[in-house]
């Protein structure tokens, strides 16, 4: 097992980094959702529709 | 003490730049309750007892928008202690129409007169002495940009909310109106407070139906009133509404002769001069075209494809993908790995990546147009255009956006009160192609033409074509039919707009279009790669030839649909699927199939390899114009979902988008494949024929609803 992990290091390393980074963006994204935050990936500085997507409380 | 300001005024006569330096951030904003319309509630910084109401910007008091509606049920029913009208002193005489509904409702008014500075600066002269006498409440000068005469006016508001006396309005009709609605005061409104009681007259005399409703009246009453009212009109030989708005507007011209003097009367100024051309009844048309060419042709051909170039030849094709895949397999990575990573990850994500500096330009050159002032004017333009397609130019507004992203498209239509007109456009706004649809374009056009220029604006063409021909099939079934509503509009003036600001929006988006590549194409390169890498050989499951995969399975049983549109293959269904996500998926997915590791964007193998997917020219353009006309990405589809408030009204719109861009892209690619000879005539045409036949046939067949009402409205004549 032990010898399996040691060949096989960089692949191990980059699959729980690429496992990582696909988590933490799944999780973003549901978080944004529950947040109400769009998903259109268009910027909101910009955007003329901007204060019907946000609102200050 | 508690008291309560209502903010109203005029669209962009600066309310809401007055009510954020009113309230700083001690602000509520939320929604009315039932509607759209935005509300913001705050308390004054310097008065915590008091607070602003700032009502949406309207024109008038009459109930045809959601955004007058809300403002007078509020001021009518809800009584604010004072209102204070802001009036844009450029537009002074447009501004006053408001103004004169306001001061009939009985709640002490206190006019502001904003961007004075502005005034005082063409040279123009407002008496603001006369001008109170005259309209008959307190006017102050302010310049709530530049922060000057705010004080006063809140004193001034603070001053008549605890006065306590109830305004008498200046101004009076003619001796036949009112008369009128003398009678109509003793006959329906005796029981209701002195001070309210003009204001439901004058909405009576002019028939004001939600009035009508709210005040409950005998049908005796209202026959009463109606004799009245009829008298009137044969007096003055025009309808009720209309001889209100005249007298207001002649009322207002009399004032304003003696309290305004502008500067410059009777000469055009810039703006104006630009307007005659710009707007010419000929010319107009043709320089919208010429213009959007122009833009498609900077942003696509030259200063965005060196960048372009550069980011794809270089930065990935040289420097980045090369170097991942010689640490990877220095480090010891598996074969595997260094695929997943180099092919899928970073492969896909960099070919749309690739056409962010275009994609940068085109927003740069939109955001001018829109900001120094042109884009209004389209709109203007447009609304001759639609009209005769059932559509007004309100409608054009969320095209406009949508060529930007379709999700503040879509919710532009809030603007458009006709729900059978929102609905349309809701349904169509997103056959524009939005700027995620650029990268699409652009592959494909380097493909098939050598990154022809003409491919974009041709593409954005296509969309508005789309739209009309929607519009026009649509227009005449049931669930459409009726005539466009009245469009007004403020036009602005030009004016060069802040470079500033545009690169900070420009970097906005671009930036939020990278970090969409992060997250979302990259979990979608993932997925794809794993679909097309992972399958079952030899009644094994592992790592296999794509035309093994899973995606291919997945494909090869949508694909023979597409068989007719010239792309029924497992790749093109894939990526049709991919865009679902994210148009911009459909560029990652090809990259992905093509293997972009080696190659940069002007390497002719990669064209050579993204054409090799297609039978022909014809087909790739037919998978194109599919992909520009299908339904949008989910992010629109999830707005377009809310938007609608119907699940029946959503599934309407995908279904509807999906068989448009079917049909379509069915003649482009039949009619198109028998014209350069890649097909010879068989079944596939028969049915385009067909389809055209039926598309022709729904376009200039008569409206079979105008008939009916013709029926419905007078039976005597249609018998």
């Amino acid at each position: 097992m032990l010898a399996f992990i040691v060949d096989n290091i960089a692949t191990i390393a980059v699959c729980l980094i690429l496992t990582g980074i696909a988590g933490a963006i799944i999780a973003r994204m549901v978080i944004d959702r529950k947040k109400g935050v769009s998903s259109c990936g268009c910027g909101c500085s910009s955007c003329p529709m901007s204060s019907a997507c946000h609102q200050k409380k | 003490m508690g008291i309560r300001i209502a903010l109203a005024g005029n669209p962009n006569s600066g309310k809401t730049t007055l009510f954020n330096v009113l309230t700083g951030s001690n602000q509520y904003v939320g929604n009315w309750p039932g509607v759209t319309v935005e509300k913001k509630e705050g308390t004054i910084k310097k008065y915590p007892d008091v607070t602003v109401i700032d009502l949406p910007g309207i024109y008038s008091l009459s109930p045809y928008t959601l955004e007058e509606v809300v403002s007078r049920d509020f001021l009518v029913g809800e009584r604010p202690d004072v209102i204070l009208n802001i009036v844009d002193g450029t537009n002074i005489e447009r501004n006053l129409y408001l103004t004169t509904q306001l001061m009939e409702l009985g709640i002490p008014v206190v006019v502001a007169v904003n961007m004075m500075d502005i005034v005082r600066k063409n040279g123009d002269e407002i008496k603001i002495d006369a001008l109170s006498k005259s309209l008959g409440c307190r006017i102050v000068e302010i310049s709530a940009l530049r922060g000057t005469g705010i004080n006063e006016a809140v004193d001034a508001a603070i001053d008549a909310a605890t006065a306590g006396v109830k305004p008498t309005p200046a101004h009076t009709f003619s001796g036949v109106v009112e008369h009128a609605l003398a009678h109509i005061e003793e006959a329906a409104l005796h029981d209701m407070p002195s001070e309210q009681q003009r204001w439901y007259a004058i909405k009576l005399f002019e028939r004001d139906k939600k009035v009508i409703e709210q005040l409950k009246l005998s049908d005796e009453v209202i026959a009463h009133i109606e004799e009245d009212i009829r008298a009137a009109e044969t007096e003055l030989d025009d309808d009720s509404e209309s001889i209100i708005t005249n007298e207001r507007y002649i009322y207002i011209s009399n004032i304003l002769k003696n309290s305004y003097k502008k500067k410059n009367a009777g000469k055009l100024s810039t703006s104006e001069k630009i307007d005659r051309i710009v707007t010419n009844r000929f010319l107009a048309l043709p320089i919208f075209a010429l213009v959007m060419v122009a833009v498609y042709y900077i942003a696509v051909t030259s200063v965005g494809t060196i960048v372009t170039d550069f980011t794809n030849e270089v930065l990935f094709g040289k420097w980045i993908m090369p170097g991942v895949a010689s640490l990877l397999k220095s480090a010891g990575a598996a074969d595997w790995v260094i695929s997943l990573v180099v092919d899928g990850i970073i492969g896909g994500i960099s070919a749309p990546i690739g056409f962010a500096p275009q994609m940068a330009v085109l927003f740069f050159l939109l955001s001018f147009l829109e900001d120094c002032g042109y884009m209004a004017r389209v709109a203007f333009i447009m609304d001759k255009l639609f009209r005769r397609f059932g559509l007004s130019g309100k409608s054009f507004i969320p095209l406009l956006v949508s060529s930007g992203c379709g999700v503040p498209g879509i919710m532009a239509t809030r603007t458009i009160e006709n729900e059978k007109d929102r609905r349309l456009t809701m349904i169509t706004t997103t056959m524009i192609p939005c700027g995620a649809k650029l990268p699409v374009i652009a592959l494909i056009a380097g493909a098939i033409m050598g990154g022809s220029w003409w491919m974009a604006p041709l593409m954005y063409f296509v969309g508005i074509a789309g739209v009309i021909v929607s519009c026009v099939i649509l227009k005449k079934t049931k669930m459409f039919s009726g005539d466009p509503a009245p469009f007004i509009m403020e036009l602005p003036q030009y004016h060069l707009p802040s470079i500033k600001n545009m690169l900070i929006h420009v970097w906005d988006r671009v930036w939020h279009f990278l970090k969409k590549a992060g997250t979302v194409l990259f979990l979608c390169c993932v997925v794809m790669w794993l679909l097309v890498t992972l399958g079952f050989e030899d009644g094994k499951f592992g790592i296999v030839a794509q035309e093994n995969s899973i995606m291919s399975i997945i494909g090869g049983v949508i694909s023979p649909i597409f068989i007719p549109l010239g792309f029924g293959f497992w790749q093109a269904v894939a990526a049709s699927l991919s865009g679902f996500f994210a148009k911009e998926a459909v560029v990652s997915t090809i990259a992905i199939f093509v293997g972009l590791v080696d190659l940069g964007q002007e390497d002719p193998e990669l064209w050579g390899a993204v054409m090799a997917l297609f039978p022909s020219a014809v087909a790739a353009v037919s998978f194109l114009v599919f992909n520009l006309l299908n339904s949008p990405c989910i992010a629109a589809v999830t707005t377009l979902s809310r938007e609608m408030n119907s699940r029946k009204w959503t599934v309407f719109a995908l279904v509807y988008q999906n068989v448009f861009a079917y049909v379509v892209s069915l003649m482009i690619y039949q009619f198109g494949s028998i014209i350069t000879g890649d097909v010879s005539f068989g079944i596939g045409t028969v049915g385009a024929i067909i389809v055209l036949s039926v598309m022709v046939y729904l376009i200039f067949r008569k409206a079979p609803i105008k008939r009916m009402s013709a029926k419905k409205s007078n039976p005597a004549r249609a018998s």
